[in-house]
């Protein structure tokens, strides 16, 4: 079996060739099937392009978007308006245009809530949904009053060949969202759901991330009320309530609409379930009361449509893949540690009237690495916290080869060659290792280079999903992604807790040799003294927030008053 | 059948088991210190314990009555206190207010409150405002009030000026002498050993001594093994 | 513009109680509860249907109507508490949303989607100031917004019940390990917030436009309101439910800003949004 990702061949071939098929099937489709499935056809295809919308936004990127159906209205406005004053460029341009305008508004929508969390979206987007339902009842769309219809172009005038228009351009959206996924944009908007300070810490900024997928998401909404308005040649406020959109997001989160075929499968719902019910002489709004009902459930239980059909057509390996850190390793020359790169000065932080770490100096030696000990609680996680940007209050400098870093964001530090691990699992399980690897790198990295980081640090093959790793290997695959991405200095917290305690000697012969291998120095928080003896060439000893002992490991451990402080021996006052 | 029995308790975070087949039983009146290196189970062994994690597999029963599928409160109820790490009090309710969560009458809060002198004159500050030091004083005088029979305490020295912490220990003691039984996690091992009767040492997820905290002070080598490796 | 302000002050206290519900939900059980006014519509739209075609007295029905609504959020309450009880206020609220989604369209199936023909349960002016008449539905509207956040403060801080309360919203964990029983005192929340909402809407609801949508929607100038105290103040949530609803009053006498009045609760949840976060904040505390 080969370790690597797919070949580019098969990375762009593949979606291609499905979408060909897929414009096929609808050609078929517009050619056969009956005049009012057309019709009813059309209307899944534009809700199908707000539901990959949504997909973006709720799905990868985590946030709740209620108004996804406003940004409808504002496709569908502008299509209305160009189309009025007989703007030209005809009515594919003027789509492009819908498209473009309400991501404009989705990025001016996105901006307040950004810094705060997905809840607060939530409230934004319903107020914005409300006041747009009332607004859009008052003033109309451009040219309803008047009755002017919305001109298709010529080449898809009448319904079945504007169905097939439909097609083409769900299938172009859908391309759309697969490539963006793929790209590093889609791999932040994991991220950032997963995580944000994991993603400020792979140097990519948490706003763009949260910004680009609402503005994807509304662009794409705004299509599809810009193909809607084509349908029906006049827009109308009723199409695009407040209502409709919650039911919209109801159904994004029971159907797992972040994959693409789930979100066809949505749109189809969307339109089958309302028609099913009036063939049976129910009421059509028991349709909303079916998707609340299903929403809440898949919302409590965690579950949805996507994920409960893959694994009933997939059968999922039951074991977690792990680490195999069995094999040896070819020795390499350890470089003598040289210069100080990273020179830490007089840090200090207070929480409150807790001082949790003061007047800290230490220094990082390139091609080295230095292990930061302590009892629990001495402050080393702070430590890695101030050094990497995370706490601005705390005060005292820190200099990497030279140049000061001080009131730089976490971002800005990652991208100057600090980079930093976490002791809790901040590796999005929706990646795959390949792509989380590339994500946290920020360089072209050629995929035989992943395979050969990967497999050195025993780590699962790059094309494994992430959420079939254990937590262990997570850890590692992260550490892997940030020696990639070649920093000046990496700091790492605690990275072995994970790993059983047989595994920990093998992973330090590794560790030891990644300042020669990789060309990075090493900073490393350890509670096993077994792994700090075996890695690090000078230790820094933290107690109560203070530098205890600092020096050349043998001298350090050697010293008394750090056994003392290590095992709790503390000398009372 | 008095006493908190553990019986081959074994928990599982993430990758795999963090605490393996580990048994042992706190009888009234003592003092059990359980000390190993960090990262080596300690706390997630007190969690099981109290209900905050499950155990995976394994037994804790209470006087007899088996715990191990109840909730946080019904364990609770039946006489088991758990401090925490880290000095858990609330922050926004004053000293008097954390109190009363357990007292639940204010004769017996005054009671607690005479225990501590430094808490009496803060009484009505919420515990945000109070050092380290007195915030964990709160946190064991929260835990005093309710007259548990069965105390797990979590570190309460960490952040802590050993002084601060020595003051705490008498406490800890004078409630043993009540008639509790105290499991002590401490890193500062040889003051807990110190206040203790038994001890137990826990190395990556094991049970490697277990004694007297007589017989472990005696035996240097055995806690010099479990955190130092080799 | 005196005569449309107070004229909006019966809407504000209507928003001032559902934000102090907002708040008190948003501290005490961590959920942004989206269906706060549809569960208090609901409760409404069954009281006005027991009353037309069962023939109950209005206060009856109403009364009926009520304990419907408390009955329907302390179900909500249960079904979040026990599933639900570990995940973050995100995954809680958004099971909110479809319950919204799901009051309405329930609410158009068995009721219509028209406004429904409400008795009032409070009628008449109560005095004039300035020539300008100030109803009863103002009046206790307001008065009850009023009370509400002082007896809910004094609930929170003066009782027992209180204190557990706020020591479950500090750190959940900590207090079930104290033996407060965190599910039933989210449940008796869960109730209280449906009891008061169903209350204020039915006084209200009467004197508003009251189709369902515009019921279930006014989740969003209480959280306009609830936003200005951060979700944790009572007292700034009653004051900006009140001036919420003083502005929109006014703004509506002038004909050329009435999508004005539309967009002034979305205009103020994103004036506070921008100003709460002037500073940096992380998604976690570590």
């Amino acid at each position: 079996m080969s370790r690597g990702e797919a070949g580019p061949l098969t990375r762009f071939g593949i979606p291609l060739v499905v979408a060909g098929a897929a414009i096929l099937v609808g050609y078929m489709l517009s050619v056969g099937l009956d005049g009012y499935f057309v019709y009813l056809g059309m209307s899944a295809i534009v809700a199908g392009i707000a539901l990959l919308g949504l997909g973006v936004v709720t799905g990868s990127a985590g946030m709740v978007s209620l108004c996804q159906l406003t940004f409808a209205a504002v496709g569908a406005w502008v299509v209305s308006w160009l189309n009025r004053i007989e703007a030209p460029g005809g009515f594919l341009l003027w789509l492009l245009c819908g498209g473009v305008a309400a991501g404009l508004v989705g990025v001016l929508v996105g901006l307040p809530a950004l810094r705060l969390r997905g809840i607060n979206l939530a409230v934004v987007t319903l107020g914005l949904a409300a006041a747009a339902d009332l607004t859009l009842v008052q003033i109309q769309f451009p040219g309803t009053v008047d009755g002017i219809s919305v001109e298709r172009p010529d080449a898809f005038s009448d319904d079945r060949n504007y169905f097939l228009l439909g097609i083409i351009v769900l299938t172009a959206c859908c391309l759309l969202v697969h490539f963006l996924r793929r790209s590093r944009w889609g791999s932040g908007w994991q991220s950032v759901a997963f995580s944000e300070r994991g993603t400020a810490a792979a140097g990519a900024s948490v706003r763009t991330s949260k910004l680009s997928a609402f503005a994807v998401s509304a662009a794409l909404g705004g299509v599809a009320g810009g193909l809607l308005t084509g349908q029906v040649g006049l827009a109308f406020p009723a199409s695009f309530t407040a209502m409709q959109s919650l039911a919209l997001y109801v159904l994004a989160v029971m159907s797992g609409v972040h994959l693409i075929d789930m979100a066809i499968f949505g749109a189809i719902l969307w339109v089958a379930v309302p028609e099913l019910l009036k063939r049976w002489g129910v009421p059509q709004d028991w349709g909303f009361v079916v998707f609340g009902l299903l929403g809440t459930h898949a919302l409590v239980t965690g579950g949805n449509l996507g994920v409960a059909v893959r694994e009933l057509v997939r059968k999922r390996s039951k074991t977690a893949a792990g680490v195999e850190l069995t094999s040896a390793v070819d020795d390499v020359e350890v470089l003598p540690p040289g210069e100080p790169v990273l020179v830490v000065r007089d840090l200090s932080v207070s929480f409150g009237e807790v001082k949790a770490l003061s007047h800290v100096d230490l220094e990082v030696p390139s091609n080295g690495v230095l292990g930061v000990i302590g009892p629990n609680g001495a402050g080393k996680s702070t430590l890695v916290d101030i050094l990497t940007g995370f706490l601005p209050q705390a005060t005292g400098s820190v200099e990497l080869d030279g140049r000061s870093l001080n009131g730089q964001s976490p971002t800005k530090r990652a991208r100057a060659g600090l980079r930093r691990t976490f002791q809790q699992d901040r590796v999005p399980s929706g990646l795959t290792v390949g792509s989380y690897v590339r994500f946290v790198a920020r360089r072209r990295l050629t995929s035989a280079e992943i395979d050969e980081a990967l497999e050195f640090f025993g780590c699962p093959p790059a094309r494994t999903p992430l959420r079939s790793v254990d937590v262990g290997a997570r850890r590692l695959v992260e550490v892997v992604g940030h020696l990639l991405a070649k920093p000046k200095v990496l700091l790492l917290d605690e990275p072995a807790a994970g790993l059983p305690h047989e595994e920990h000697v093998a992973f330090g012969a590794r560790l030891r040799q990644v300042p020669a291998r990789f060309g990075v120095s090493v900073l490393l928080i350890e509670h096993d003294l077994d792994l700090v003896r075996s890695v690090c060439d000078r230790i820094t000893v933290l107690d109560f927030g203070q530098v205890l002992a600092s020096g050349p490991q043998a001298e350090v451990l050697a010293n008394p008053a750090v056994l003392k402080a290590y095992m709790g021996e503390t000398e009372m006052l | 059948m008095s006493g908190l029995r553990v019986q081959d308790v074994t928990v599982t975070r993430g990758a795999g088991p963090v605490i393996r087949d580990v048994a042992f039983t706190l009888e009234p009146g003592r003092i059990t210190a359980l000390v190993g290196p960090n990262g080596a189970g300690k706390t997630s062994l007190l969690e099981s314990i109290s209900g905050v994690v499950p155990a995976a597999s394994g037994s804790v029963s209470i006087d007899g009555t088996d715990i191990t599928k109840q909730s946080r409160v019904a364990r609770a109820k039946l006489g088991l206190a758990h401090i925490e790490q880290g000095r858990a009090v609330f922050p926004g309710l004053t000293v008097v207010e954390n109190l009363k969560l357990t007292a639940r009458t204010w004769p017996r809060v005054e009671e607690v409150l005479a225990l501590f002198p430094e808490l009496e004159k803060r009484r009505n500050s919420p515990t945000a405002l109070l050092s380290g030091g007195e915030q964990q004083m709160v946190v064991l005088a929260r835990a005093f009030a309710a007259r548990p029979r069965y105390l797990l305490i979590d570190e309460m020295s960490l952040g802590l000026a050993p002084v601060v912490f020595t003051r705490l220990l008498p406490m800890v003691t004078r409630f043993a002498e009540e008639g509790a039984a105290i499991l002590l996690v401490e890193q500062f091992t040889h003051l807990a050993l110190g206040v203790s009767q038994d001890a137990l040492v826990v190395s990556s997820g094991r049970v490697t001594f277990q004694g007297t905290a007589k017989e472990l002070l005696d035996a240097p080598e055995t806690l010099h093994s479990a955190y130092l490796g080799e | 513009m005196l005569q449309g302000a107070l004229a909006g002050l019966a809407a504000g206290g209507l928003y001032a109680v559902l934000a102090v519900c907002l708040t008190l939900m948003s501290r005490l059980v961590r959920v942004v509860n989206f269906s706060q006014s549809a569960t208090g519509m609901f409760g409404c739209y069954v009281a006005v249907w027991l009353s037309i075609h069962v023939g109950l007295p209005t206060w009856a029905a109403t009364v009926v109507g009520i304990v419907l609504g408390t009955a329907l959020s302390a179900l909500l309450g249960w079904i979040i508490s026990t599933w639900l009880a570990e995940a973050d206020i995100g995954t809680r609220s958004a099971v909110t949303v479809a319950v919204l989604l799901l009051l309405i369209s329930l609410s158009f199936i068995l009721f219509g989607n028209k406004p429904q023909p409400f008795h009032p349960v409070l009628d008449g002016p109560a005095f004039t100031v300035g020539g300008v008449v100030v109803s009863q539905v103002t009046v206790v509207t307001v008065v009850l917004s009023v009370l509400i956040a002082v007896g809910c403060r004094t609930l929170l801080t003066k009782t027992s019940f209180g204190l557990e309360l706020r020591a479950l919203s500090e750190r959940p964990t900590t207090a079930e390990l104290l033996a407060i029983p965190a599910k039933p005192l989210a449940v008796a929340v869960w109730a209280v917030t449906g009891l008061l909402s169903t209350l204020v809407i039915s006084i209200v609801a009467p004197s508003q436009s009251n189709d369902a949508t515009s019921l279930a929607m006014l989740v969003v100038p209480a959280s306009a309101a609830a936003l200005l105290g951060g979700f944790r103040r009572l007292d700034l949530a009653v004051i900006g439910g009140l001036v919420l609803g003083m502005a929109q009053g006014a703004v509506a006498q002038v004909d050329s800003l009435s999508v004005v009045r539309y967009f002034l609760p979305f205009l103020v949840i994103v004036g506070l949004l921008l100003w709460s976060q002037r500073k940096e904040v992380w998604d976690v505390a570590r």
